[in-house]
């Protein structure tokens, strides 16, 4: 894993935790190479160079040749000789607790048992003085998402790298299929969650919608790790149903600004105009419909069409 | 001796020792900073020594003398390890990919905690952890480049709540105001950041967007003593509004919202706190924003209908009658 974090804290504080973190895992971890030390850590190979010198001058008084944490690269692997009692890192503080269940919560309600499992199970590793004000601190960091049926599973499958059977809606066929597929990554653009796996049925990368999923299932066959993609920019997805240019009044405007920046364009009469790409029809309807009339779809007709007959839908139910 | 490595020192000798330490000892174990100056100047320097190791959560403290020892100082060593979490692999999956999710997304407070804390939650796993493999798009506006650095100092200053001084701008009114604010608390709602908190300037406690924050500054005035509590009964939930029909601060109307087809049984989902009923699911919504929840009910599909009071549904009427007609269609 790797987990790198803008520097912000006083320098004191972030460089005990580290160090405190360090010394264990590499005790736990021996001959791991100084990159990937340095990846874990969260510092560059540099930094975790003058780490480790730091921590060869660590030790206890007297300062006896044993006294000190004997830490040492070999070969460009790093090893611990001596630990001086740092044999495991310590308990998670109040904040780090408050921090990462906060973001649990992000794939909630979709997560369910396993979170409310993991979440009980994080508050006994804290320390006991840490109960309280981690409970107080809760209260401070509060989110809500709306995460999708299936990411929980899907997260699963991805962290533990299993094949997984789903039930998709192909909007071209406009029929149901099954498909096997090995989950590499999941992400949200626009309100929309995808799937980028390797579909073994089709036997070629691709991107699925988490809400076409019907249903899905987790094998127990293992695959391999995928060479590693890195940050790619969104798939195709984006230009599948080319632009649509949407208009919007000026009661609406200054938050459409705020969302859009630059890409809003001003109109002489204070409305603003954006666009926005076309590939998805139902989460365009529906964002154009949530604007209750102040916004307005300008081109192409498909979209125009979409949302007339959408809006037509909804009056004749009434 | 330098700090860091003066507390690392300290840990190892607290960690190893069977009773507690005197400070006579401590002072004796570290002559160069405990020895020199004056006994006070001495003392106040462990005293900010400890205080860093606590923040840390290291259990040390002091412990009186009673008939068999010496009163000085432990570190509760029961307290200070990290025991073996227990977590099933599943648990494991689900908090990472939150955690690596929320750190790669870059706009999440508290990163360097969440950080440290999927370190040590994947500390005891034997399998390597895997790069973060969700990715989630947070705080949905267009110049979001300070939103990881506000955020980061808002969680700070909440931790130790301390007061901050924002200019904050306003697209109502398009203008900057300058106030000072005790922050209580940070919440996500539909992709955005809102920090909830004591306006000192309008002598109340204030929403805040954080992506409309300009400039932030964290009270560096002793940055170890609070600045202000935090209302026992408070509740963000009670601040933010979490559905599009909460909070406009209009009289409250009790609409009846009807959910069918494919709909039905997403109630839970769309309408929290309502159960499902089966194929044709009635909710009676509370709302503060009348127009808010027409909108979302518009939304939905031709599914979601409201059933009454009449004037809502008159007002959906009309609200479908001007999409559809700002779309071609003709009035029906």
């Amino acid at each position: 894993m790797s987990i790198n974090v803008d520097k912000g804290r006083p320098q004191v504080h972030e460089r005990l935790r580290r160090l405190l973190f360090l010394v264990p895992f590499v005790a736990k971890n021996p001959g791991l190479s100084v990159e990937e030390v340095a990846r874990e850590a969260g510092v560059s190979r540099e930094e975790l160079l003058e780490e480790l010198d730091l921590l060869t001058l660590v030790g206890r008084p007297p300062f006896q040749p044993d006294d000190f944490v004997d830490i040492y690269v070999d070969d460009g692997k790093v090893y611990v000789e001596l630990d001086q009692r740092l044999s495991a890192p310590p308990r998670l503080t109040a904040a780090e607790g408050v921090a990462l269940a906060a973001a649990a919560a992000l794939l909630k309600p979709a997560a369910g048992d396993a979170l409310t499992g993991a979440l009980a199970k994080l508050e006994t590793v804290l320390p006991p003085h840490a109960v309280q004000r981690y409970r107080d601190m809760a209260k401070t960091l509060d989110v809500a998402m709306e995460a999708p049926d299936g990411l929980a599973t899907l997260s699963q499958a991805i962290v533990e790298r299993r094949e997984a059977e789903l039930d998709y809606f192909t909007a071209g066929r406009g029929q149901t299929e099954r498909r096997r597929v090995q989950p590499h990554e999941l992400f949200s653009h626009r309100g929309l969650w995808y799937l980028a796996a390797h579909c073994l049925t089709r036997g070629d990368q691709r991107l699925f919608r988490l809400d076409r999923i019907a249903s899905l299932r987790l094998t127990d066959a293992r695959f391999d790790a995928p060479a590693a993609s890195g940050q790619r920019a969104l798939p195709g997805i984006v230009d599948a149903g080319g632009e649509v240019r949407v208009r919007f009044e000026p009661a609406v405007a200054p938050w459409i600004i705020e969302r859009f920046g630059d890409g809003a364009k001003a109109l002489p009469d204070g409305a603003v105009e954006v666009t926005v790409p076309g590939d998805s029809e139902r989460w365009l309807t529906r964002w154009i419909l949530s604007f209750g009339g102040d916004a307005v779809v300008l081109s192409p007709q498909w979209a125009k069409d979409a949302v007339a007959q959408a809006a037509a839908a909804s009056l004749h139910s009434m | 001796m330098e700090r860091t490595e003066r507390l690392l020192d300290l840990v190892a000798l607290l960690l190893d020792a069977q009773e507690p330490m005197p400070w006579g000892e401590l002072r004796d174990a570290f002559p160069e900073d405990y020895g020199a100056g004056t006994a006070d100047s001495a003392e106040r320097k462990f005293e900010r020594d400890k205080a860093e190791l606590l923040e840390l959560g290291i259990p040390i403290s002091f412990v009186p003398a009673d008939d068999e020892r010496a009163a000085g100082y432990v570190i509760d060593k029961s307290a200070y390890y990290l025991p073996e979490v227990g977590l099933t692999p599943d648990e494991l999956a689900v908090l990472y990919a939150a955690g690596s999710a929320a750190l790669a997304s870059g706009a999440f407070p508290g990163r360097q905690d969440l950080a440290h804390a999927l370190r040590k939650v994947g500390f005891f796993s034997d399998e390597p952890l895997p790069a973060p493999k969700v990715r989630l798009e947070l705080g949905g506006v267009a110049d979001a480049r300070e939103l990881p650095a506000r955020l980061e100092a808002l969680w700070t200053a909440i931790n130790a709540r301390k007061s901050v001084d924002l200019e904050y701008y306003s697209p109502h009114s398009k203008a900057l105001t300058t106030r000072r604010v005790d922050p209580w608390g940070l919440a996500l709602r539909r992709g955005l950041w809102t920090l909830v908190g004591f306006c000192h300037l309008r002598a109340a406690p204030r929403t805040f967007h954080v992506h409309r924050i300009r400039a932030l500054t964290v009270n560096a005035q002793k940055p170890r003593s609070a600045d202000f509590e935090v209302p026992q009964d408070f509740r963000l939930d009670d601040y933010v509004a979490t559905w599009p029909w909460e909070f406009r601060f209009h009289p409250p109307v009790d609409v009846v919202v009807e959910l069918s087809g494919d709909l039905a049984p997403l109630v839970s989902r769309l309408f929290p706190g309502q159960a499902s009923q089966g194929e044709r699911a009635q909710v009676t919504v509370r709302a503060t924003d009348l127009d808010g929840l027409l909108k979302y009910v518009l939304s939905l599909g031709a599914f979601a209908r409201v059933l009454s009071p009449p004037q809502a549904v008159e007002r959906l009427r009309a609200m479908a009658r001007r999409v559809l007609e700002a779309h071609g269609g003709g009035a029906r």
